[in-house]
């Protein structure tokens, strides 16, 4: 007790003395720079260990069950960068959340997205957005995408193979113009126009796939990435609740809305089925 | 092709073992069966013996059965409390039961507790402990009354009282404690109630009501739920919705023709 | 993973005043992929008696036409329906028969009796019969059912009142499974008629 009241007293009797100057001086770069550092097993294969408490596949016995099941999309079109996402958080076959926001916003730039164990993507993006604003205030400008997504290819790269489930897209717009990255726990960093993570994206690329275009207006292009995810939700099981739409524009990304599946299904039930040949369009948009 | 309906034959069918064998391989687990987690009991007193169960069948840590039958009836002086995986316990006495009645109908005479005892571990002992059922026998015939217990193995005891399930630990210390002999039927009744009820309490797999039956010489008495020390509470709301509140897509309304005759039908049931 | 999760679904019977309700899912799914929304998982024994097979879909698909088949050997048999008692017996007797490598599915059998007494139980995979007074439930969203059926189930509800009841408690159980849902099935089987409704469901 009397070494904790000690260390106020010392503090406040040279706070006098110490100029901010000094304070700037002792600032050490190493350690503010640092990752942050997790407790590792104390055991001979931390790795082993690991995997045996949060791999489902590897074991019957996971005691620790990661949130899985999610479909995301961003795609780039003349207009910036479409992302959107489902809301629903499943723990097994439970349902353990409709409303979830998978796709974090960074900074008013920068957008990130959410598959795989909910705790390290907010986590590790949040870190993210820390470590943008520390370049933003010493490099007086903006840190550009491809910067920001290597950050935290490097970041979760250090804990290969602990675990860590993350699938991931970073976006948004720089000096470059507007950029999407992709970027997960292995450690794999893509560049790229087009990409759909989580359990239902192989149906999202599906919609996708057939109706992308680079030309698409804005409304077309928000309207595909809704319809893309409305149908992973309509087949993936672990998919579905709602659906956010963000676009990323030049002053920044914007949110386009929220919209509920349950109700989106009915909506889209009553509409002509939208048709890939002749010269009914393809989605129909409303202005 | 099969020209005429073959005649089922008996036992058990393993055809779909391999398949099933395959499919645990491959990581996927089997199913919940239904236990009955349960206390059972029974007890030798002045004349005759006293069976007692709980009523509560649990799959995992579901309660599956708030109120389920325990003693299972084996012969009019012969019945039989059951411990275990719940259809085992359910299709073995069943089983044993009917061969019993053919059993009294060759040799004209009543089935004795013995025959019942030594059916029951030779078909439990013949399944090697894969038929999981854990029995208390009690019946009353020529030598008097008789308990016993059976394991799933096919092992047997024959004890004055006796205890089986998971909450045997609990109603074996009431037993313990104040079992004597030549008890009196209604002294006798009590002590199997508190022993069920300490199960009821004190083990998380037995619960809800108490069973009880006594068998004396020419007399058996049932007393389904003879106590219920778990009754639930009166609701104090009703949660019930308006009319319409569900959204329909399609309806389809099958009317049936409710036919009465002039003579009474034969109760052919 | 549990087998009976491998396919999904779920069904779920209560009792009324003179009559009864049996509801289930419409979604077949392999693991993860939702592959139909239009998978049956009642079957009609009588006219006045109904089999819910929650479980894994070859097998529901097996055992409805085994009961099919018997079903209809009893009626030429007996030269009567078939008691809903009876037939529970029945599908108990069937699954035991395959103790040591069962079938994986729940059964829930519904109906009414010839005195129009109401009759439900649920079974597990061996045929453990459970003969409730209240109500039954299986499938994957067999714990959810349970919760909220305690809770909206009451003695003595009219048939539509039962429907509502019956409805609800399906709809909001499967809307917290991943495995269930995509549209529900309700049959409402009263002395004068069968009543059977499609419900609009969530369709994620």
């Amino acid at each position: 007790m009397d070494s904790f009241v000690n260390n106020f007293k010392k503090s406040t009797s040279t706070w006098e003395d110490q100029s901010l100057l000094d304070n700037f001086v002792n600032f050490d770069p190493v350690k503010e720079f640092s990752l942050p550092t997790f407790d590792i097993p104390s055991c001979l294969n931390p790795i082993e260990f690991l995997k045996a408490h949060t791999d489902e596949n590897s074991t019957t016995e996971c005691r620790i069950k990661l949130e899985h099941g999610t479909t995301t999309l961003s795609f780039k079109f003349q207009g910036g960068i479409i992302v959107a996402a489902d809301s629903r958080a499943s723990s097994g076959s439970y349902i353990a959340s409709q409303t979830v926001k998978k796709i974090i916003e960074i900074n008013p730039y920068l957008l990130g997205t959410m598959a795989g164990g909910a705790a390290d993507c907010s986590f590790w993006e949040r870190e993210l957005g820390r470590r943008c604003r520390l370049y933003e205030l010493r490099n007086k400008e903006r840190i550009s995408v491809a910067a920001a997504s290597k950050l935290l290819a490097n970041m979760v790269y250090a804990y290969k193979g602990m675990g860590l489930s993350m699938g991931t897209m970073v976006t948004g717009w720089d000096k470059t113009g507007p950029n999407l990255f992709y970027v997960d726990s292995d450690g794999t960093r893509l560049k790229g126009d087009l990409f759909s993570v989580g359990s239902g994206s192989t149906f999202a690329y599906g919609v996708l796939d057939s109706g992308f275009d680079y030309e698409l207006s804005a409304p077309e292009a928000i309207e595909l990435g809704r319809r893309s995810i409305y149908q992973a939700t309509f087949r993936d099981a672990a998919s579905g609740g709602s659906i956010n739409v963000y676009h990323v524009k030049q002053d920044g990304w914007e949110f386009i809305g929220n919209y509920d599946v349950g109700d989106l299904h009915w909506e889209y039930q009553d509409q002509p089925k939208p048709s890939l040949i002749g010269d009914v369009p393809m989605f129909n948009i409303q202005s | 092709m099969t020209t005429r309906l073959e005649q089922p034959k008996g036992g058990f069918n393993f055809d779909n073992y391999q398949r099933n064998v395959f499919l645990e391989q491959k990581g996927i687990t089997l199913p919940k069966m239904t236990k009955t987690g349960t206390t059972i009991v029974g007890l030798i007193y002045k004349d005759g013996v006293c069976l007692g169960a709980d009523t509560r069948a649990t799959a995992g840590p579901i309660v599956a059965d708030k109120n389920c039958e325990k003693i299972h009836y084996l012969a009019p002086n012969i019945h039989c409390c059951g411990a275990g995986t719940a259809a085992d316990t359910e299709y073995t006495t069943a089983l044993i039961s009917s061969q019993l009645e053919l059993h009294r109908l060759t040799t004209g005479r009543k089935s004795r507790v013995a025959t019942a005892l030594i059916m029951l571990k030779q078909m439990l002992f013949r399944y090697q402990g894969h038929i999981g059922a854990a029995l208390v026998l009690g019946g009353y015939d020529i030598n008097g009354p008789c308990l016993y217990t059976i394991h799933p193995h096919g092992s047997t005891d024959k004890l004055p009282y006796v205890t089986m399930g998971s909450g045997s630990l609990a109603a074996m210390s009431v037993f313990e404690s104040r079992w004597r002999k030549d008890l009196e039927r209604q002294e006798a009744i009590d002590l199997v109630k508190d022993a069920i009820e300490s199960g009821i309490f004190n083990d998380l797999g037995s619960g809800s009501n108490v069973d009880v039956t006594v068998i004396e010489k020419d007399k058996v008495d049932v007393y389904r739920n003879y106590a219920k020390p778990n009754e639930r509470g009166q609701k104090e709301q009703s949660y019930k919705f308006n009319r319409g509140t569900t959204a329909i897509l399609k309806e389809s309304i099958k009317d049936l023709v409710i036919i009465t005759e002039g003579i009474e039908e034969m109760d052919i049931s | 993973m549990s087998i009976m999760e491998y396919n999904g679904g779920s069904v779920v019977a209560m009792v009324g005043k003179n009559c009864v309700a049996i509801a289930s899912d419409k979604r077949l799914g392999v693991q993860l992929m939702t592959v139909s929304t239009e998978f049956p998982k009642i079957f009609p024994a009588t006219d006045k008696s109904f089999i819910g097979l929650p479980g894994l879909a070859t097998d529901i698909q097996t055992l409805s036409e085994r009961f099919r088949f018997k079903i209809n050997m009893y009626k030429l048999g007996e030269e009567r329906e078939i008691e809903p008692r009876t037939l529970a017996h029945m599908v108990s007797s069937t699954l035991y028969e395959r103790r040591f490598g069962p079938y994986f599915v729940e059964p829930i059998i519904a109906g009414l009796d010839k005195h129009n007494q109401p009759f439900i139980c649920g079974m597990d995979l061996i045929g453990c019969i459970n003969f409730a007074k209240d109500f039954v439930v299986g499938g994957t969203s067999g714990e959810s059912l349970f919760g909220i059926c305690e809770s909206l189930w009451e003695p003595d509800l009219e048939p539509e009142d039962l429907f509502e009841v019956i409805s609800q408690s399906m709809l909001n159980a499967v809307d917290r499974d991943c495995l269930s849902g995509w549209g529900a099935i309700v049959h409402v089987i009263t002395p004068e008629k069968v009543i059977t409704r499609t419900l609009k469901a969530r369709m994620d």
